[in-house]
């Protein structure tokens, strides 16, 4: 942006510049012709009145040569020739040749040893002569000099000089506004980025020019709203939890006068699934406002500990104890996504196989089973919440397929990932990814 | 429900549930179970009823409109050593591990099984009456040994560099046991039992098998271990000091 803006005031610069370049040569074509269209008209006169030519001062004397002075091979001024020409046409004077050459001023010039102080001054800045050679009908050369501005080069400079005053003057406080209005937009993005309704953060500060302190407010007050949701959200959900809870509770006390043992396990085992059900949409809706900080956990003991408890419960779920494995997360949600995927193995696959690996980057958990698998085209949608695959899984089982939403939301919530995958031979491999 | 001809021996219970729905099948049960059975259905009607019964134990539930449950938790535990049992729900963890450190016995967790319930009271009544020594909370706090940390409210063992080593329900109430005894030679079938109070879970696998898994995981060497001891003729015992945090 700055830079653009820096580019653009150099080409306006440069512009200005050609334009003022080409005013000036003009300005000194016409300074340099006048005088000496004078003085040769003058000079010619006194020729055809057969005067004796003088004046001028000792070191630009308009003098009267056999032979024009000008080497050959010098380089001419085209443009300062031709408007002679045309001048001296005007005034009468008739010219065969016309030659002009420009020659630098040295301070140590003999000629300026007759000139006044301040005329010496001058010329010297001017930094040049022009010689004009102006040839007669008569082959006679009328010969002057006249003092030559440079085409200095101090122009470039001045361009440079001006270009900087301009960068100060325009650029500095447009950068300066720029910052103003960016910096606080910056803030803004990362604070919208940044933001987890669980966490409790300030508002952002409001700064910078009106319209970005409107976006500022706007965004605390959503920011506020959003919160306010989340915490309406939760509370509803607790409700819900012990109002459901409750005539559970009941039930489940409820059934211990059935006299039928089978009937009454049965019962029990149905209280237990919904109440499964219950925890796992309390704890899915609950995931974005985590209650435990994340912790420095030995992975492989997680692991392990979550297939113990499934191998005392009597089922077969493999894993080779592994090494110690530091990971930061909170364990109990991690501990929650694993047992989802292990009963998820198990319901459809009877028994499961769990592998830890590690590479320096990454670290991979994988749930195998020897179940029907998924379609391969549907892998992807059974993460989504209350997703069943009735085709291929077996539908007895019951769930409303929350298990492996929540596994998916808490993994993704730790900053992994959760993929499906069909086995060779049959059956699925679910793999938890997490970043060390 | 007042069985005044038992009165004497058989237990008093104090049930205190606002939902009706809960409190009176359970009161029935646990009448049905030989227990004498006082519902209330607040607060205040407990203290009530705590004042003109003797009351063995109470059943109290933690949510309840008006006081609650672990209000009247510190109630009863400032007047006296009645055994108090919280009925609380998942969603209420940190009250149920308030609740244990204000001095309540043992906690089920709504939808409970009743005859787990049953149980416990059993436990805890047959304990009051051995000793009459109150095992204040037992799980509450957090137990310091040879460099680890086991904190008991959230079921964690912490290493000296304070990376959490988790642990499965049967190690950790294995642990727990022995960390809340040290130096005390337990027998495997007083584990066993002392394992069992907790969750239906963890106790057809031998408790050989656990305390191998357990030494795995915090003894320095597992084959020559330093901590888990194994006591000739039948038994373990936790050789460290532990302090209570």
């Amino acid at each position: 942006m700055a830079l653009l803006i820096a580019v653009a005031l150099f080409l306006a610069q440069a512009i200005n510049f050609g334009l003022l370049l080409q005013e000036r040569r003009q300005a000194r074509l016409d300074q340099a012709t006048g005088p000496a269209v004078t003085r040769i008209v003058d000079a010619d006169e006194r020729i055809a009145a057969g005067k004796k030519i003088g004046g001028g001062g000792s070191w630009s004397r308009t003098r009267v040569l056999a032979a024009s002075p000008i080497p050959p091979g010098a380089e001419r001024l085209g443009d300062i020739e031709r408007a002679l020409r045309v001048a001296l046409t005007d005034a009468g004077v008739k010219a065969n040749r016309i030659e002009t050459q420009v020659l630098p001023i040295s301070p140590n010039d003999p000629r300026l040893r007759y000139v006044s102080q301040s005329r010496i001054e001058r010329l010297l800045r001017a930094g040049a002569e022009l010689v004009v050679a102006v040839e007669r009908p008569d082959g006679q050369w009328i010969v002057l000099n006249i003092g030559w501005t440079r085409n200095d080069s101090t122009i470039l400079w001045r361009l440079f000089a001006q270009t900087a005053i301009l960068y100060g003057v325009v650029l500095v406080p447009l950068l300066w506004a720029g910052r103003r209005i960016s910096r606080p937009l910056r803030r803004l993005a990362a604070a919208a980025r940044d933001f987890h309704p669980g966490t409790a953060t300030e508002p952002i500060v409001e700064s910078g020019p009106q319209d970005v302190r409107d976006v500022i407010v706007a965004f605390n007050a959503l920011r506020l709203r959003v919160t306010a949701m989340l915490d309406e959200k939760d509370r509803m959900l607790g409700a819900i939890g012990h109002d459901l809870r409750t005539p559970l509770a009941a039930l489940r006390v409820r059934i211990e006068s059935v006299e039928d043992d089978t009937d009454r396990a049965k019962m029990a085992d149905t209280i237990a699934e919904m109440n499964r059900t219950l925890d796992d949409i309390l704890s899915l809706a609950r995931l974005g406002r985590p209650s435990e900080p994340p912790t420095e956990v030995d992975l492989a003991a997680l692991v392990d500990a979550v297939v113990e408890d499934f191998r005392d419960l009597g089922h077969s779920v493999g894993f080779e104890e592994a090494d110690r494995l530091q990971v930061r997360l909170r364990p109990s949600p991690m501990r929650r996504a694993l047992r989802n995927l292990i009963e998820n193995a198990l319901k459809y696959g009877k028994s499961a196989e769990v592998t830890l690996t590690a590479t320096p980057h990454e670290v991979v958990i994988a749930v195998c089973d020897r179940g029907p698998g998924i379609p391969a085209d549907r892998l992807g949608d059974v993460f989504e919440a209350f997703t069943r695959l009735e085709t291929s899984r077996n539908k007895e089982t019951g769930g409303i397929g929350l298990g492996l939403a929540l596994a998916h939301a808490i993994v993704r919530e730790a900053g992994g990932d959760i993929a499906l995958e069909n086995r060779d031979g049959g059956g699925l491999i679910a793999r938890i990814t997490l970043a060390r | 429900m007042l069985n005044t001809d038992t009165m004497g021996d058989t237990p008093h219970l104090l049930l205190v549930d606002d939902e009706r729905s809960i409190r009176e099948p359970l009161a029935q049960f646990l009448t049905r179970q030989g227990f004498r059975v006082t519902q209330a259905g607040d607060a205040e009607g407990a203290r009530a009823r705590m004042t003109a019964y003797a009351i063995d134990l109470v059943i109290l539930d933690i949510m309840m409109p008006g006081e609650d449950g672990l209000s009247l938790t510190r109630h009863i535990r400032e007047s006296g050593e009645i055994p108090v049992i919280l009925l609380t729900a998942r969603t209420e963890e940190t009250d149920r591990i308030v609740g244990l450190e204000m001095g309540a016995d043992d906690y089920v967790v709504k939808p409970f099984s009743p005859r787990e319930l049953a149980a416990r009271v059993k436990v805890i009544l047959r304990r009051a009456a051995a000793g009459g020594v109150r095992q204040h909370a037992p799980e509450s706090g957090s137990f310091a040994f040879a460099g680890w940390v086991l904190k008991s409210g959230e079921r964690t063992l912490v290493d000296r560099d304070g990376v959490s080593v988790p642990l499965s329900t049967g190690e950790y109430n294995l642990l727990h046991a022995l960390v809340t005894r040290p130096r005390q030679v337990l027998t495997r079938d007083q584990l066993l039992d002392l394992t069992q109070g907790r969750e239906a879970a963890a106790f057809d696998r031998a408790i050989d098998n656990q305390v191998s898994r357990l030494r795995r995981k915090i003894e320095a060497d597992p084959k020559a271990p330093d901590l888990i001891k194994t006591v000739w003729g039948g038994g373990y015992t936790l050789a460290a000091e532990v302090t209570r945090l």
